[in-house]
């Protein structure tokens, strides 16, 4: 039975060992017209493209974990239609483990009431192989960033995934070509990427359907009962790849973006329509590294993309602008 | 050595060839849906124009919209790094580009020849030609005529609409309400000089500042951004070639950029 999920916040790991596929949603390729019912024009792409899969496609329930107001929104929407649905609330502000292991232990209260089974053993076993799937993702992107791939595990069963990433990193060849930093939310379509790749650039992200899907930094103990694999999991998730609904400390998303940026030539902002928590950062993440003498383009997007062309023309244009 | 530079625009299709320097001759055709077709066309037709054989013209490149679609050409490059090119070459003094084209507009910053940033509209035809278009249409006007008809009037109608569709009602209820047709095509002009002038002003404009695409033919167009931008504005001759004679230019030294 799917779980849809919709952030790469969500704890993925509990919904599979409770015998659920979690299975992630993005906008999608069809014109939006049952979520127009329920959602404005004016909300983004992204989670208008969502809600309309969720209405026409065949889920048990849906998982929400904290982001930006207007996913959030889709939650009270698909309540109201009497959906199964909930809502981990993953603290804005990083840091209180605590918290965030009661909120998981209620989640787990919740799969059990949708029928899911959770026990310490299962959810050891689903950590592991994500974190296989995690770090073979690593692997293959180290050698050739491969977002078709990286967009399919998340909907399918983990076991499958990582047999596909394995063939994936037997066939992957590393290109020598200069690189471009992507940063945004999501782009669930992977004929944008294609665009990079054509114009002669090697993609590195920071995007929901790239890196943020599969960079953790690991906790360092090993989990001997269920609390501490919660924990466990807090933990990964607190030190995952930053995403701008979330507060941290200092200027953690910043440093990492720039760290992210220094051996590339340029950086796209890959940007959803009304994405106000990534349109927000653009402004001064765009001095930053203009600062850093990093050429900055960005790029608007709406869901379903009607014209590749006009980023084409973007795209080789700033191929060009480097030389 | 005669070089070729073909530009497949979202309405017309232009071609230059370029011999030492000196332009030989151009053609400016409309964009017929088989865009291969099309490019051979205005190819064939400006080597007539010329009376150059196709084998003397030793390379070609493509830009505009259906650049990649020109199969002959030996590299297809941006619209955008050809609009510069093509407006250094012929007013050497340029530093700002704006190219106002039939579905797009843009704005180039260019130092030695070379972009340096850019900003492009692709997604709202309001600061395009196509908003000209629908406004002549409207006015039951020819397109040409829009430029001479604003520079008659004493003063402008503000259209408030930021809309193509919306400015086009309002411009009918200026109609009915009496007003003078030349004052709201001024208007008009001015409409499409203010989403041009907050997109330059992103970039930064510096003189000299060139002006190039179809638009540019239009004076009232012209006088509009020369008043928000409070300084001058060329334009070349012919600024609808510009971005084939780019095309040209870098054929003719036979590398990318």
């Amino acid at each position: 039975m799917r779980i849809g999920y919709f952030c790469t916040f969500t704890p993925k790991e509990l919904i599979h060992s409770a015998g659920f596929l979690p299975f992630r949603i993005f906008a999608t390729r069809k014109p939006i017209s049952l979520a127009s019912a329920y959602i404005q024009s004016y909300a983004c792409s992204q989670v208008r493209g969502a809600l309309e899969v969720a209405l026409s496609d065949e889920f048990h329930g849906f998982v929400f974990t904290r982001s930006c107001d207007t996913l959030m929104r889709l939650t009270d929407i698909l309540e109201f239609l009497g959906k199964r649905v909930y809502n981990i609330e993953f603290p804005t502000k990083i840091g209180n483990v605590d918290y965030y292991v009661y909120e998981l232990r209620d989640f787990c209260k919740t799969l059990e009431s949708w029928g899911g089974e959770i026990s310490f053993e299962r959810v050891i076993e689903s950590l592991a192989l994500y974190r296989e799937l995690e770090e073979k993702l690593k692997k293959l992107f180290e050698v050739r960033a491969d977002y078709e791939i990286a967009i399919k595990v998340q909907q399918i069963d983990v076991s499958g995934a990582i047999k596909l990433v394995e063939k994936k990193i037997e066939e992957a060849k590393k290109e020598e070509k200069p690189k471009i930093l992507v940063t945004g939310s999501v782009c669930p379509y992977p004929e944008i990427y294609e665009i990079f790749t054509k114009a002669g650039f090697a993609i590195k992200d920071d995007l929901c359907t790239g890196r943020r899907f599969f960079e953790f930094n690991y906790p360092n103990f090993e989990p001997h009962d269920l609390d501490s694999a919660l924990r466990f999991l807090a933990e990964k998730y607190f030190s995952k790849a930053p995403c701008p609904t979330k507060h941290y400390p200092n200027d953690y998303r910043f440093d990492y973006l720039l760290r992210l940026a220094e051996d590339c030539e340029a950086v796209v902002f890959l940007l959803v329509k009304f994405c106000e928590p990534h349109f927000f950062d653009f402004p001064q993440l765009r001095e930053k590294l203009e600062e850093m003498g990093k050429k900055v383009a960005l790029i608007e997007l709406e869901f379903p993309v009607a014209s590749t062309e006009q980023i084409r023309t973007r795209v080789e244009a700033l191929k060009e602008v480097i030389g | 050595m005669i070089s070729a530079g073909i530009d497949i625009g979202s309405l017309t299709a232009k071609c230059v060839l370029l011999s030492d320097s000196k332009i030989l001759a151009y053609k400016v055709t409309r964009v017929k849906p088989k865009i291969e077709e099309t490019a051979r066309e205005v190819f064939e037709e400006t080597l007539k124009i010329a009376n150059v054989r196709r084998e003397e013209v030793l390379s070609v490149f493509s830009t505009g919209y259906g650049r990649s679609r020109v199969e002959f050409a030996d590299k297809a490059i941006t619209e955008i790094t050809c609009h510069a090119v093509g407006a250094s070459f012929l007013i050497p003094s340029v530093r700002t580009v704006i190219d106002i084209g039939g579905q797009d507009s843009k704005v180039i910053s260019v130092e030695n020849g070379r972009v340096v940033e850019f900003v492009m509209n692709d997604k709202c035809s309001a600061g395009t030609g196509r908003f000209l278009e629908v406004m002549a249409n409207a006015l039951h006007l020819k397109l040409e005529e829009l430029g001479s008809i604003a520079m008659k009037a004493e003063k402008k109608i503000t259209i408030s609409s930021t809309c193509t569709v919306f400015a086009e009602s309002e411009v009918i209820s200026y109609l009915s309400s009496g007003e003078k047709i030349e004052e709201i095509v001024a208007g008009i002009c001015d409409a499409i000089a203010s989403r041009i002038v907050a997109m330059a002003t992103r970039v930064g404009v510096r003189e000299d500042v060139v002006l190039t695409g179809g638009v540019a033919k239009n004076l009232g167009v012209k006088k509009a951004i020369e008043e928000k931008l409070g300084i001058p504005v060329k334009v070349p001759e012919e600024p609808q070639i510009v971005g084939a004679l780019g095309a040209a230019v870098l054929a003719s030294r036979k590398k990318n950029i």
